[in-house]
């Protein structure tokens, strides 16, 4: 019973993180998310040093910064990921100065190993609830918008084109990440969020190319790695977010060796299966080349991976055949 | 957002530079298309056509000068809500074999601009989506996902999308570039057609092979190097 808590927040958190980070990923707002990440930390660490309420203090900043990260990126011709990248630093510097310049006491607390490190001990019920309520909102929020959703998930600058208020669901969907981090950094250390909001769907875009399997193994690997973590933290007495950490990691690496794998079992059927196609091939990530030889020159064809053998094979408009000799 | 009467694209003195790019894509881009016209927009590649659609879009943002977008300005905040009368077919428009939605959800995506799940599509829908996609010879392929159509199929999915839209302003970027000759002429006609049924409606093409579409341009501009070299009035 005293593990249920800890073991459903760690559930709840890995499939929140793992849902959001979907769209994260999809919308291309990864860069922004990440330091709305940093900047939950930086407020978490400013809220323990002027002794205010943690969570709230961190919720702020985390929104705050999502709405200015929003505001700065359609106002000014900078880069975003330059915009970004700044304000992180910024960020980063005030949390460790303020933290540098505090008391000792504050740098002794358990309370500011937790927001760095994170502990199990942060999961509570009150969490619970509020990462459940902030998880379905999001979900009916989905459902609602699925429309203009769907048409930014399918192409961003073609919804965008259509009038479809792309930068609005953007700041929305920062809001639900703002929101779910200032909660979950506890648990996993302000360092260390964001790998759980990362890495499972990283994991997933290699293990299918399909939308839809991505969309549902995503949340899945997220719970998953979430309650390894946990339980890999309790029996070897590891700190819980370095844990969640690592394994999400190990996750994404054999994720990477299973879709390298894959590919080259698919080129090798798609080689024998058309005879003459060609004589050798070199997988990459998502293409596959395949050389053949015509008459004395040699030229290479790429093919996606996931082409299906025999009929699936590439039609004349995906074959893009360069004479090597040629050119 | 009242729209200024009488001019569907304006561009004042305009100069696009991409971020990273040293030299402007466009620079000093004077243009004005007014309503009820077939604009066509020509140049070899690399001239600028595309940057060009997008400025007018409201796309790309000039450092210098203005684009205005049924009157309105593409640097205002509300320009999303002007662009829901336009209609875009981009020219890199290939998805990849693994894309799932079906032909038919990406065209009707085309009409989820400010669509919440509870409302339904417009009751025109049914019927025009079956009479463009028989035109276009793609009735057949709705319900099949759009990843694993040929390249001519998926650009008539993207047209018919566009079409479906019923826009005051249609935008179409190298539409005929992966059709054969007889669907080039299908969609021109198309094409045509649609700007004399709406009346006030307007077309922009960009292409810079297919000459069919010149019979009909009432406006031809010519773009070379990220300048406008000429522009012609037919008829
Ligand atoms: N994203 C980009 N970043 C930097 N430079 C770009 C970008 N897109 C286009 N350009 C440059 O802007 C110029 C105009 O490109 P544009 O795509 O508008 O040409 P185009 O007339 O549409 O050519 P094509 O006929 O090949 O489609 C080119 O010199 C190109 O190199
Ligand atoms: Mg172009």
């Amino acid at each position: 019973m005293l593990l249920m808590i800890p073991l459903l927040g760690a559930l709840l958190s890995g499939f929140i993180c793992g849902m959001l980070g979907y769209y994260v990923q999809r919308y291309g707002v990864t860069t922004l998310s990440f330091t709305i990440a940093h900047s939950a930390l930086a407020g978490a660490a400013i809220s323990l040093v002027l002794g205010f309420n943690t969570t709230l203090f961190t919720l702020f900043f985390a929104v705050a910064s999502a709405l200015l990260i929003g505001y700065l990126t359609s106002k000014s011709p900078i880069r975003r990921e330059l915009i970004c990248m700044g304000l992180f630093s910024l960020l980063n510097a005030v949390a460790i100065l303020m933290l540098y310049m505090s008391s000792t006491n504050v740098l002794s607390t358990v309370q500011l190993s937790t927001i760095l490190w994170g502990s199990v001990l942060a999961i509570t019920c009150e969490k619970i609830i509020a990462i459940v309520t902030i998880a379905a909102t999001f979900l009916v929020y989905a459902v609602i918008f699925k429309p203009q959703i769907d048409a930014i998930l399918f192409d961003q600058k073609l919804a965008e084109a259509e009038g479809v208020n792309v930068k609005l669901h953007s700041t929305i969907l920062l809001l639900f990440v703002g929101s779910a981090i200032a909660i979950i950094l506890r648990i996993t250390g302000g360092f260390l969020v964001f790998s759980l909001l990362y890495n499972p769907v990283a994991s997933a875009l290699l293990l299918s190319k399909r939308a839809n399997i991505q969309q549902l193994i995503s949340p899945i690997l997220g719970s998953s790695v979430a309650i390894a973590g946990l339980f890999a933290s309790f029996m070897y007495n590891l700190p819980v977010g370095a844990s969640i950490a690592l394994l999400s990691s190990v996750t994404l690496l054999l994720s990477y060796v299973s879709r390298v794998t894959i590919n080259y079992m698919l080129a090798q059927r798609s080689v024998r299966s058309k005879e003459g196609i060609g004589e050798a091939f070199t997988v990459h990530l998502n293409r596959v080349l395949i050389y053949q030889n015509v008459s004395d020159t040699v030229r290479f064809i790429t093919v996606p991976a996931e082409l299906p053998t025999g009929t699936g094979l590439p039609s004349e408009t995906q074959r893009s055949p360069i004479n090597l000799l040629d050119s | 957002m009242q729209p200024i009467r009488g001019e569907a694209v304006r561009l004042e003195n305009v100069w696009i530079t991409y971020s990273g790019a040293g030299k402007p894509a466009i620079r000093n881009i004077n243009l004005s298309i007014p309503f009820g016209v077939l604009t066509l927009i020509r140049g070899p590649n690399g001239a600028g056509k595309t940057t060009l659609i997008e400025t007018c879009l409201g796309l790309l943002k000039p450092i210098k000068g203005n684009a205005y977008l049924l009157g309105v300005n593409t640097k205002d905040e509300r320009i999303f809500e002007v662009r829901r009368k336009c209609s875009y077919v981009p020219q890199d428009f290939m998805k990849p074999p693994y894309e799932h939605y079906t032909a038919k959800k990406v065209i009707e995506m085309g009409l989820s601009s400010n669509r919440v799940i509870t409302d339904p599509l417009p009751d025109y829908f049914q019927y025009e989506l079956e009479f463009y996609a028989k035109e276009l010879d793609v009735l057949s392929l709705l319900e099949k996902p759009i990843g694993i159509l040929s390249g001519g199929q998926q650009q008539k999915v993207f047209i018919v999308r566009a079409l479906i839209r019923r826009p005051k302003l249609l935008f179409l970027d190298e539409p005929f570039s992966s059709l054969d000759k007889e669907s080039r002429e299908k969609v021109t006609e198309i094409v045509v057609n649609y700007i004399k049924k709406h009346r006030g409606s307007s077309a922009i093409i960009v292409s810079h092979s297919f000459s069919k579409i010149e019979e009909y341009a009432d406006i031809i501009v010519t773009i070379n190097d990220g300048v406008i070299t000429d522009i012609r009035f037919q008829r």
